[in-house]
């Protein structure tokens, strides 16, 4: 049961982080009227996911490993870029605040819906497919009749809802913790964090495309610390879940992640501190709790 | 409910339908009842990993993998070399059981549960045995085929360049010296060398008008050297008005031959070859026989045309025997058909030795002819299927 919570657990959290910056923003921003556009794609890519996960599961065909390695470590790579496309948004957003140009900003936003849409559908469906298969598992295990030692129970799709369930209460909890924090700190943090987070989706896709044979390099490992971090601990699925961190890490993995997160980091933190010399942060909401959104 | 998930599913999945495999019925309580060979059950516990049988006819594979371990597992399905993934299934969390389907081609391979996620996991041999009922070939290509025929077929082509630098040394040394009859009687058999691989030979157009050209076929102003300035030389008979060459006029031939081979051989050291190359290659020197061969122009003045004509079909029969693997797992009747035909025209062949080599081309009656000549038609029309199969 709790392997199958921790699983729920890793795979639902990266999605409700970035769905929970994504509408921390929206909020503060005062574009509450965006936030349908967000669950929509939500809701579009747990559908999909589901019906897919549904049809691989009980239909006449399955997908191979290549299409479905293929299938994952593409969607990864197309979420980073639209990841680190809303952060540089939200921050070109944030810096003409002052109010003067609120309305050209609302115009952007406009135009920028369906990234919204886009953003939400690929946090939800890049780890989608796995996650519907693994649950529609879950489900067989419950309606299934006794065979040998295997006996039907439930207890592995409660696990996974609960976990589920975790996830989406972590995504809110930093939700809260990010509204009440002053705009300027919002950006700087949520953004560097977010960077870590695609950096780390960015890597996971390689390591698909690698199991698939469209990269090479699947067992050259820069390093393996499996010994010492197991994924199936608590703080192991944090971490997979957070930053996509894997024990066993193929160098080309790391290099990517490297190649991404270092320049797109500085290009973020020289932006954050062109836009600290100007006095143009409008919002006076005052810093209640500091934020737990990095950990 | 489910019906209209499938259905929204199905729709959804419609650009990936190329990628779909069979899934095998699943509904039951367990594929490994039903008695088919190609469903396999795995029980993946804390510690180990036991799979229904440890081997299966090619073809498309079902592993219902369950875990009645407390531990997260993977089940993978590993490549000879133990290192390539050929299919996976991940987080197989405790009580849950998962599918995996893969078409996997016969050859030996390994399977792994991984409790935990991390390790090398529990392996196993696995052997995939041909399929006996052939429904269901693989459909997968065998990198392996490909390899080996590819390299084979580079060390073919170098050892036949070895042989042909070597007689060709030898066969100008004669000539240069006026050994006239033992040039003559060497000329055919150095010749055997350059028509197996001439394909190959030809794909280099500065070499080839320098060393294969035929009198007839001399555009004007063009200086005529190599094998058959040699030839008329040598067997000037049916020349009228001819003036043998000098020695100072043999050597500039002989050398110049000798310098073009060289250089061939050379060339070939490094050349390497895709299998969709060697399948045209194979009815492209089988066109040699057709246009140039079975008419007897070839070698006009020394009628040592069936020498020349084996040669070519020597080639040919490599270069298709080379990828034979390939083509035996995608159209097994054409394998067939090419066999057959390729002994057929070998006979009619045989039929025409005298001695270490071949009659001259002019003893043949012309039914002799007409029957070779349909022989060679009869082999190129399946071997122009060839290629699109290899890469079928």
């Amino acid at each position: 049961m709790f392997a199958n919570y921790l699983i729920g657990l890793r795979e639902g959290l990266e999605a409700a982080l970035v769905v929970s910056i994504l509408v921390a923003y929206l909020v503060k921003s005062d574009r509450r009227h965006l936030l349908p556009r967000i669950w929509a794609g939500v809701a579009l890519a747990v559908a999909v996911s589901l019906g897919f996960g549904a049809a691989l599961t009980w239909g006449p065909r399955g997908l191979t490993f290549e299409a479905q390695e293929a299938i994952g470590g593409g969607l990864s790579i197309v979420a980073v870029a639209f990841v680190t496309w809303m952060i540089f948004w939200m921050a070109r957003a944030a810096r003409s605040m002052s109010g003067t140009l609120r309305g050209q900003i609302d115009a952007a936003a406009e135009g920028s819906r369906w990234s919204l849409v886009v953003v939400a559908v690929l946090a939800v469906g890049r780890e989608g497919l796995e996650t519907a298969l693994f649950l529609w598992a879950a489900t067989k295990a419950g309606t299934r009749e006794s065979v040998g030692t295997i006996t039907p129970t439930w207890e592995p799709l409660l696990g996974a809802a609960l976990g589920i369930a975790t996830a989406v209460a972590l995504g809110y909890l930093i939700y809260r913790g990010a509204i009440s924090i002053n705009l300027t700190k919002f950006f700087t943090w949520t953004g560097a964090f977010l960077i870590l987070v695609a950096a780390g989706v960015l890597a996971y896709g390689i390591h698909d495309l690698q199991e698939a044979r469209f990269l090479p390099g699947l067992n050259d490992l820069a390093f393996d610390v499996s010994d010492t971090i197991d994924i199936n601990s608590w703080y192991g699925a944090l971490l997979k879940g957070v930053f996509n961190f894997s024990p066993a890490t193929t160098k080309l993995e790391a290099a990517a992640w490297l190649l991404y997160a270092v320049p797109v980091m500085v290009l973020f933190l020289l932006g954050v501190r062109r836009r600290q010399t100007r006095p143009a942060t409008s919002s006076t909401k005052t810093a209640g709790t500091s934020v737990p959104s990095h950990s | 409910m489910r019906t209209t998930l499938v259905a929204v599913a199905c729709l959804a999945a419609a650009p990936f339908l190329a990628a779909c495999t069979e899934n095998t019925d699943s509904n039951a309580g367990g594929a490994a009842d039903t008695g088919n060979p190609r469903a396999l059950s795995v029980e993946s516990t804390d510690d180990g990993c036991q799979v229904s049988a440890a081997e299966a006819p090619a073809g498309t594979l079902t592993f219902d993998v369950t875990n009645t371990g407390s531990q997260v597992t993977e089940f993978y399905l590993l490549g000879e070399d133990g290192l390539r993934i050929v299919s996976e299934v991940e987080n197989i969390g405790p009580s849950l059981n998962r599918e995996m389907t893969v078409n996997a081609p016969a050859g030996k391979y390994f399977t792994a549960c991984k409790p935990g996620m991390k390790g090398e996991g529990i392996r196993a041999d696995f052997t995939v045995t041909a399929a006996q009922d052939g429904s269901e070939a693989p459909t997968a290509d065998d990198q392996q085929l490909v390899d080996q025929a590819t390299t084979n077929y580079a060390a073919y082509v170098k050892d036949q360049a070895d042989q042909l630098l070597a007689k060709t040394q030898q066969f100008v040394d004669l000539y240069e010296q006026g050994e006239d009859d033992q040039a003559r009687t060497l000329y055919p058999d150095a010749r055997t060398h350059w028509e197996r691989i001439e394909t190959v030979a030809e794909s280099f157009g500065d070499l080839d008008p320098k060393t294969d050209l035929r009198e007839a076929d001399l555009e004007p102003g063009q200086e005529w050297t190599g094998w058959h300035r040699i030839e008329k030389d040598l067997w000037p008979e049916k020349a009228r008005d001819y003036t043998p060459l000098t020695p100072a006029e043999r050597a500039t031939y002989g050398d110049d031959l000798l310098a073009n081979i060289t250089t061939l051989h050379d060339r070939v050291q490094g050349l390497t070859y895709t299998v969709d190359q060697i399948a045209n290659g194979s009815r492209g020197l089988l066109e040699e026989v057709a246009t140039g061969k079975v008419t007897g122009e070839e070698e006009f003045w020394s009628g040592t045309d069936l020498w020349d004509f084996q040669a070519n079909v020597d080639g040919a029969r490599v270069g298709y025997e080379g990828v034979k693997p390939i083509v035996e797992q995608k159209d097994p009747e054409l394998a067939t058909e090419l066999d057959s035909r390729f002994a057929d025209l070998q006979q009619l062949l045989d039929a025409q030795k005298s001695g270490d080599g071949f009659k001259n081309y002019s003893q043949l009656t012309p039914e002799e002819i007409k029957a070779l000549s349909d022989a060679v038609n009869a082999l190129s029309e399946p071997l122009s299927r060839l290629t699109a199969a290899v890469l079928s």
